[in-house]
């Protein structure tokens, strides 16, 4: 297939007025949600997913993609004017930015940041363009045991990469894949642990825990800290960027873009992440990083280009495996499998107009964003005035309904309420949520594919392990495996760093 | 003696091992099957299985690791969330989205610590005839709007 007639096919779907629309719309609301500090998007595309059921499936993936990658433009705009990430992958951002935009040169800190994210955007459209199809390639040569051990893999990737303490993630994950066994067993037909209960046959209910957990669970638990908005009056003089600025930045850009888009791809991985790392590297090969902190625009221009690169790159193991990644990725395969569509290679070459139209929208909604957002900025921050008491019941409505909606029935919003306060205590005990969701997801596909294969070699589990019949696995647990040893040898050494002090 | 437990971790196991002991007996009645033709109840049980055996590991090691108590937790927020979350459980089927809506923003509007009533009422107001109008008549929701 040509890369060519493959991306003209997906511009065709994706500048139908209707996609072009949804493509807006999404990347508004993301960069809307991403402005505002304590709404996540996952917590938006939560939200959204009941209500994107009736559209048809690209339509309904180009705008929840809009909103993932429109957030990570408006995170930016927020940690610039007023030293709040408005997004996690934007704190890094504040950094650099709120300096510069103390300094009067606001203006030049959100160009480059719009700028950044859109060049990166750019290349990392290509790059899944490119990628996608050997991927895809290699994911046809996939059986039961590889994508076991796929999701192994993935599962170890966002324990490793989850923040706070791994053996917690660890636990999440096992919970996740146990409440995702829930309901009536595909091989034999029967019930179980459903208790019983009518509104348990087909499983507990993705959308009412994704909204609990990330909606509920995380309005609960801001409303219980102190809110902190103090504005700055900024003054945009000059809104573009000098030639010098510019000159410093085409670097950072491209390393930013590449750093982003290798940590996008990896399980666990993302936007945040990138961030950092980007951070990181430009004040390692900077001859002047004592810049860094005080205003440096480079500061501002690689985790801007890092963050947006990655979210775009997170895509791919999504589109090409059907494996999610993270968490807001694991919400976009919900939204595939209640579209009837089940996410993996076979969507690619099933659904052409699907998979090219998508790719084509988040280039055409980073266009969108670039240029509505320099604009907008005003109105972007007459909307951080509003109080969150008065945002936070309006969320909290949507929440419902969004659930209500899913299937007409209040045993779902119980059920919301019931994994809202269950995500409160795992705030409260230090336990991420979002090894749980991506556990969640998986649970049932990993445990079709494990008894796949263990049904096919007889009951010998050494099928996974075999490096002669079956290379792929091998390779994939030992990368798994390699994970989980990298995890471990940190924590050793600091463990004795400790141990070396108190003597 | 509470002078080495690390409380939140240790509250933490006990959700393990309870979750893990209430899926294992909720499966206990699903065949195993064997490892080469599993029956439905194979991963459920060892999956839970495992689950408990994690939670204890991690419970033995909370006694042990050192004193920290569990974090503060600030009720008004959170009751008044899952109070705002339960009347719309309760009202929506027998009053319609209308006044469901009005409650349910009143409710949680109290949940933050700087409510002002008349402003919360207006909220309330709009609010509600937003999701009737946004939800019922634009996107033709089935979803009643009052009692019936």
């Amino acid at each position: 297939m040509d890369l060519f007639a493959n991306l003209a096919t997906g511009f065709a779907v994706a500048l139908t007025p209707a996609n072009l629309g949804f493509c807006l719309l999404g990347a508004l609301i993301g960069t809307l949600v991403g402005v505002l500090p304590g709404i996540a998007p996952i917590t938006t595309i939560a939200i959204l997913l009941p209500f994107t059921f009736t559209l048809p499936p690209a339509s309904s993936l180009i705008m929840l993609a809009g909103i993932f990658y429109g957030a990570q433009y408006g995170g930016s705009t927020t940690a610039i004017l007023v030293n709040v990430p408005g997004e996690s992958s934007a704190i890094v951002t504040c950094l650099d930015g709120h300096q510069m935009a103390k300094q009067g040169r606001a203006g030049p800190a959100l160009a480059i940041a719009a700028i950044a994210s859109f060049v990166a955007g750019t290349l990392a459209t290509v790059v899944i363009a490119t990628a996608s199809v050997p991927m895809t390639w290699l994911a046809l040569k996939f059986n039961a045991p590889e994508y076991f051990s796929l999701m192994v893999l993935g599962l170890t990737g966002a324990v490793v990469l989850a923040h706070g303490a791994p053996e917690k993630a660890v636990a999440m994950v096992l919970v996740g894949l146990l409440l995702g066994l829930v309901g009536i067993d595909v091989n034999s037909g029967a019930p179980r642990m459903t208790m019983d209960l009518a509104g348990l046959a087909d499983g507990i209910g993705f959308v009412p825990i994704a909204i609990g957990m990330f909606g509920i669970a995380e309005l609960a638990v801001t409303l219980g800290k102190p809110q902190d908005r103090s504005l700055l009056t900024v003054k945009f003089s000059n809104l573009w960027p000098t030639r010098a600025d510019i000159r410093a930045c085409v670097p950072s850009i491209l390393r930013g873009t590449a750093i982003g888009s290798i940590l996008g791809v990896l399980p666990g991985g993302g936007a945040a992440l990138s961030s950092f790392a980007a951070y990181a590297l430009e004040k390692k090969v900077s001859s002047t990083p004592e810049r860094f902190g005080r205003g440096a625009i480079e500061g501002v221009a690689a985790p801007e280009a890092a963050n947006n690169a990655g979210a775009q790159t997170s895509f791919i193991p999504l589109l090409t495996l059907g494996i999610p990644g993270n968490a807001i990725m694991a919400l976009m395969v919900g939204a595939l499998m209640i579209q009837g569509i089940q996410p993996g290679p076979q969507v690619m070459i099933s659904q052409p107009q699907l998979f090219w139209g998508v790719i084509a929208s988040m280039w055409l909604g980073n266009l969108m964003l670039v240029v509505l957002n320099l604009p907008l900025v005003g109105l972007w921050v007459s909307l951080l005035r509003v109080p969150y008491r008065i945002m936070f019941p309006a969320i909290v409505l949507f929440c419902c309904i969004g659930t209500y909606t899913v299937s007409n029935t209040v045993f779902d919003i119980w059920t919301m309420l019931l994994f809202g306060i269950l995500g409160v205590f795992f705030y409260k005990v230090g336990a991420e949520p979002a090894p749980f969701v991506l556990g969640f997801v998986l649970g049932p596909l990993m445990e079709e594919n494990f008894r796949r294969a263990m049904y096919l070699s007889r009951g010998n589990p050494w099928v996974f392990f075999d490096f002669i019949e079956r290379p792929i696995s091998a390779g994939l647990l030992l990368c798994a495996a390699a994970l989980l040893v990298i995890l471990v040898l940190p924590a050793v050494r600091s463990k004795r760093e400790e141990v070396f002090q108190e003597e | 003696m509470t002078s080495r437990l690390n409380v939140p971790d240790l509250c933490f196991a006990v959700f393990l091992v309870a979750l893990g002991a209430l899926a294992f007996a909720l499966s206990g009645q699903l065949s195993i099957g064997s490892a080469a033709a599993m029956g439905p109840g194979y991963v459920p049980r060892g999956l839970s299985a495992i689950v408990m055996i994690y939670g204890l590991a991690l419970g033995i090691r909370a006694i042990f690791s050192g004193r920290q108590s569990f974090p503060e937790i600030a009720l008004r927020p959170i009751l008044l969330t899952s109070a705002a979350v339960a009347l719309f459980a309760v009202m929506l089927p027998l009053v319609g989205l209308a006044i469901t809506s009005f409650a349910v923003v009143i409710c949680s509007g109290f949940a933050a610590y700087d409510v002002r009533l008349r402003e919360n009422a207006v909220v309330a107001l709009i609010l509600s005839a937003f999701g009737v109008l946004l939800f019922v008549k634009a996107l033709g929701l089935p979803i009643p709007i009052w009692w019936r």
